[in-house]
């Protein structure tokens, strides 16, 4: 086996290195506006009142020309999972953007994904990572942990339809083991207009992840 | 006097006042009723013809979420280039049950080929006016909120429109929910762009460029010459037909005209009525009449 060298195109990593070429911060030594945003490492609570652990450590993401020359994996590139629009809070809709680390997993799952449908898979805007203060996040939804994806058209085909809906969740629950499809539907939890896929709140603390003894001062001021 | 693009099918005795002639018009035509507001800018002349008369507003209500979306930007909410999600999925005004647009009834293509994808709030805005987007239309009512956008006609004094709801609503249409407009209503939106006193100059000029680029020109700028030059917004349901906008000519200030008209589903010749209206309003101020008031 030979090292293959990133070569500036995004795609590889070095053997024995991190394969994703960008910068893991720990969310909570962020400028504020972004821990507001991010919220890492505290809770949210889910419908059903549970609550759940957001991620802390973020890819840093510093410029939408690198997220759109980023494959996480051979056919889903970075901008896909972080295009989100005014409903996003302000610090996020500029760069540097952060998006948990978590997001490859997801990315991993879509590509099994794609190749048992045979066809182009679209997110949509809002569809994949948005973060706790984002104006659809009303409880904890896993797109706060980026392991969630909207998508709304396989193909040329658009998923507002049941049957069209129920095809494709079939194929997902084959394609993607633990993944989570939402039910068609008109009513919250539901859905009638898109397939949402998740891996539920999973958290990821990749390599290279910035390290400190835990320091019960942070939790106080964490600059 | 300049040759109009279209005649108007329907001929009327020249001699006799606007008011006679759109009273024989509105006989002639069938229609269950018309209305004309005019607001002459060159002359400060203003001819109302049933101009109080509440409407479904139909598509002109486009003409409110056009303004209130520019007011959004002025208050610093948004930039013209905010990126807004389309998604077709509304809730209905009568309580709260989803609806959707569909496709075969919204006369443009572009935001409904954009699902799942983001457009700018410009973009948005344009289409929801050249072409009328009933998708543009309900995205950029949610995002801005009924109360708000009614809180920007109130504002401005513009007591003839009335926004309750997005376009397509049908459960809300069967219960009597709809927007309204008045002839007066629409008129005095439009001087508010005309005079660049809506918002801004510089936001009232952009608002005004989108209305230049219309692209149903079956109404108002049919009735007239070919060197005028129309910014307007046309309206049309099962028994509705609306044009309202601001005429420019050469060599004299602009008018305001708004047309409403009301019909029984089965009867046609609508279009062709509010270009016929329109050329008599045009006759009387640029040709040989006087607007008698």
């Amino acid at each position: 086996m030979t090292e293959r060298e990133n070569g500036g195109d995004g795609k590889y990593g070095a053997l024995g290195k991190p394969s994703i070429p960008l910068r893991i911060v720990d969310g909570r030594r962020l400028e504020k506006k972004f821990r507001d945003a991010l919220r890492p490492g505290g809770v949210l609570s889910d419908s059903q009142g549970q609550a759940h652990a957001l991620p802390r450590y973020f890819y840093e993401v510093p410029s939408w020309d690198v997220a759109v020359n980023l494959q996480l994996s051979e056919h889903f590139a970075l901008w896909e999972f972080i295009h989100t629009d005014v409903h996003e809070v302000e610090a996020l809709r500029t760069f540097p953007r952060y998006v948990p680390c978590a997001i490859t997993l997801m990315a991993l799952g879509l590509e099994q994904f794609r190749d048992a449908v045979g066809s182009f898979v679209h997110i949509a805007a809002n569809g994949g990572y948005r973060s706790p203060g984002h104006a659809l996040s009303v409880h904890a939804t896993p797109h706060a942990w980026g392991t969630a994806v909207n998508i709304y058209k396989v193909g040329d085909t658009m998923l507002d339809e049941q049957e069209a809906l129920e095809h494709y969740a079939e194929i997902a629950y084959r394609s993607m083991p633990g993944v989570y499809v939402r039910p068609f539907g008109k009513v919250r939890g539901y859905t009638d207009d898109h397939l949402h896929l998740d891996f539920g709140y999973v958290v990821a603390v990749p390599r290279g992840a910035p390290f400190e003894m835990y320091n019960p001062k942070v939790d106080v001021e964490p600059l | 006097m300049p040759t109009p693009v279209t005649a108007p099918p329907i001929s009327l005795e020249p001699g006799s006042s606007l008011r006679h002639r759109l009273e024989e018009l509105e006989e002639r035509s069938r229609a269950r009723a018309l209305a004309v507001a005019l607001h002459d800018l060159e002359t400060g002349r203003q001819f109302r013809y049933r101009s109080e008369r509440w409407f479904h507003a139909a598509s002109t209500i486009k003409l409110a979420v056009l303004l209130g979306t520019y007011a959004s930007v002025h208050r610093g909410k948004y930039v013209p280039q905010s990126r807004l999600h389309v998604r077709n999925r509304f809730r209905s005004a009568y309580d709260g049950s989803s609806f959707r647009i569909l496709s075969e009834r919204d006369a443009d293509s572009e935001v409904q080929s954009a699902i799942g994808k983001t457009m700018r709030l410009s973009e948005l805005a344009r289409n929801m006016i050249i072409r009328s987007s009933n998708l543009a239309t309900n995205l950029l009512l949610d995002l801005l909120g009924i109360e708000f956008l009614q809180r920007v006609l109130e504002e401005n004094n513009l007591a003839g429109i009335d926004l309750r709801r997005g376009v397509e609503d049908e459960l809300a249409f069967e219960h009597g929910i709809n927007n309204r407009i008045t002839a007066d209503g629409l008129v005095q939106l439009l001087r508010l762009i005309a005079e660049e006193r809506a918002l801004t100059p510089e936001l009232s000029r952009t608002m005004l460029e989108i209305l230049h680029d219309q692209e149903f020109r079956s109404g108002i700028p049919a009735g007239l010459p070919a060197d005028a030059r129309v910014a307007h917004k046309t309206g049309e349901i099962s028994t509705i037909a609306h044009d309202a906008g601001i005429v420019y000519l050469p060599n004299r200030k602009p008018y305001i005209i708004a047309i409403l008209s009301e019909w029984e589903p089965e009867i046609t010749g609508r279009s062709p009525t509010i270009a016929a209206a329109s050329y008599m309003v045009y006759e009387h101020l640029v040709g040989v009449k006087d607007v008698d008031e």
